[in-house]
């Protein structure tokens, strides 16, 4: 099964107003190691053509990518209120 | 004058216990917890060890949302072609109800409304972002702007310490401090299970595996545990691997081991129902914030509270007991609460089983996330099987000379073999 299958089988109430996690393009664009794509689980870091393209619309608020992004770019943050992932078992 | 005696951050096994001491206890007690209902934002696989709950609520397995008791656990070893297990079945285990499987959706839920009979206030769908602090103390949280204040805050936020980093009471996470822990639901029908995992209705099939046969560096462990209709499968990754490694997408070594044969076989015919991801407290000692301050105690996976050698892989426990012992230090204290007498806290867990076992088994990730234990071992043992089981008419030879020509094959020393065996056995 691939992962976007996978993440289609989850709930979230999404935010539409507010990016929890944000990136910064200037600093992406120099990144030597892209080690944010290969470290979310939720694939919301993808390269497209050679450029970073983040969508905080999967996240599952693990936490990972605050970690793996060792060049300052992540701004993380919780969701605000109950907004994000909503698991059924977790 | 504070609006709560305390306000506890995280509705998960640590705030929810912690909450329900301190209610029982009289005080005036505000659970918050992001998730609507609780539970919707945690993962775990999982396997509660022990009875530590029953020491706030009694007789909590007769209500609790216990899926399966484990009455059979394995330890596995996977190659690429190959399973080596210990397993082991114990009419005493499934007496003495040791390991309970439980889906944390539920529990979670179950648990905060046993607070909420219990006398605290819970609110969810609320994120705390940080402890307000003020001249040194904590006097309560800061949420969405709005300040709350309390005498005492007790954080349980879980192995993702937001609330901790924002105050500037610990540092950000590193590679060494955490495991990527990834899991997937998969829905099996109920006589399924029983007779594929050869457990009965009551009984539960707990595995751990040490996943061998993983490339270019990657180490990562994997689970599986039957609940009553659904199996959790899921690994534990480690994060400065994958990062020397460089190539290999976390969720593809999910993959990897679910398209494992020994793997794929057991989970046959199931319909995967739900994939989440999730941080695990592995640095130990070292990468523990500081546990108490003047107002604040830390529990749970944020304080780094568990414990895995390969074996198990325990945090529910941990969250429990400290949550209680937070809860006790705080009634033991009431109106005067200060760094001092909040210091307490930590005599309490050195007495219990939390911080005994850090201390004990520290440095044991030295050893759980080493090539030796995870590329080296599961290659010996297969040629090992491999060299008694497969008849070839030829004259036999003893285990210690298939050993060491095991040994030999997989570019090791005897003595390295003995050393690397003999440090193992310490730590673990
Ligand atoms: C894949 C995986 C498998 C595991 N398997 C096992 C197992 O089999 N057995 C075992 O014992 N342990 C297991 N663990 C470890 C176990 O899950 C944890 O040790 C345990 O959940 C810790 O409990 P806690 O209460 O400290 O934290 P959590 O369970 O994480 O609870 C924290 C709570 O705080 C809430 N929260 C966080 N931040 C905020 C905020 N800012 N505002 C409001 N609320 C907030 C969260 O929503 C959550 O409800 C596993 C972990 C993983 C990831
Ligand atoms: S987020 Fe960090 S790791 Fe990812 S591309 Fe940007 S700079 Fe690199
Ligand atoms: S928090 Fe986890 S799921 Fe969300 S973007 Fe970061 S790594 Fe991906």
């Amino acid at each position: 099964m691939k992962i976007e299958e996978k993440l289609s089988l989850l709930n979230y109430k999404t935010d539409r107003s507010y990016a929890h996690i944000t990136i910064d393009p200037d600093i992406c664009a120099t990144c030597p190691d892209h080690f944010c794509v290969f470290a979310c689980p939720a694939n919301c870091y993808t390269l497209i053509n050679g450029k970073l393209n983040f969508k905080y619309e999967d996240c599952v608020e693990c936490g990972t990518c605050d970690i793996a992004c060792s060049h300052g770019s992540v701004k993380w943050t919780l969701p605000k209120g109950d907004n994000g992932v909503i698991y059924k078992y977790g | 004058m504070s609006e709560f005696d305390v306000i506890v951050i995280g509705a998960g096994p640590a705030g929810s216990s912690a909450a329900i001491k301190l209610a029982q206890g009289g005080m005036n007690v505000l659970l918050v917890e992001r998730g609507d209902p609780p539970g919707t934002k945690n993962v775990s696989g999982a396997v509660l060890w022990g009875d530590e709950l029953s020491k706030v609520v009694p007789d909590w397995e007769r209500s609790a949302p216990i899926e399966r008791y484990v009455t059979r656990k394995e330890v596995a070893f996977l190659t690429e072609k190959s399973k080596i297990a210990i397993s082991y079945s114990s009419q005493d285990l499934m007496e003495r109800k040791s390991g309970k499987i439980i889906v944390r959706g539920k529990f979670d839920q179950w648990l905060a409304r046993k607070a909420k009979d219990a006398g605290a206030m819970l609110v969810t769908g609320i994120t705390i972002d940080k402890l307000v602090i003020d001249g040194g103390k904590v006097i309560g949280v800061m949420q969405d702007g709005d300040v709350i204040t309390s005498d005492a805050v007790i954080v349980a936020e879980g192995a993702n310490p937001r609330v901790l980093i924002n105050s500037g009471l610990r540092p950000k996470l590193s590679d060494h401090d955490v495991a990527l822990g990834i899991k997937e639901t998969i829905k099996l029908p109920e006589n399924v299970i029983n007779e594929r995992f050869n457990v009965d209705s009551k009984g539960g099939y707990a595995s751990e595996f040490v996943l061998g046969f993983l490339d270019d560096g990657i180490l990562s462990g994997g689970f599986l545990y039957t609940n009553r209709d659904t199996v959790s499968l899921g690994i534990v990754a480690s994060l400065d691997r994958l990062r020397a490694n460089g190539m290999t997408h976390s969720y593809d070594i999910m993959g990897k081991f679910e398209e494992h044969p020994f793997i794929k076989n057991l989970i046959k015919d199931g319909i995967p129902d739900e994939y989440a991801a999730h941080l695990v407290p592995e640095g130990g000692l070292a990468s523990m914030p500081k546990l108490y301050g003047n107002g604040y105690l830390v529990t749970g996976d944020a304080a780094m509270f568990t414990f895995s050698n390969g074996m198990v892989l325990q945090g529910i426990n941990y969250a429990i007991t400290s949550g209680i012992l937070a809860a006790e230090t705080i009634l033991e204290n009431k109106g005067k609460i200060s760094e001092e007498t909040l210091s307490n806290y930590v005599n309490k867990l050195r007495n219990s089983y939390v911080l005994s076992d850090l201390y004990t088994f520290n440095g044991i990730q030295n050893v759980t996330w080493s090539d030796f234990t995870q590329k080296t071992m599961p290659k010996i043992l297969d040629s090992v099987m491999m060299s008694m089981f497969d008849e070839r008419g030829m004259p036999k030879k003893h285990l210690m000379q298939v050993l060491s020509a095991a040994v030999k094959s997989n570019g090791m020393k005897y003595t390295e073999l003995i050393s690397s065996g003999y440090r193992m056995m310490r730590k673990m």
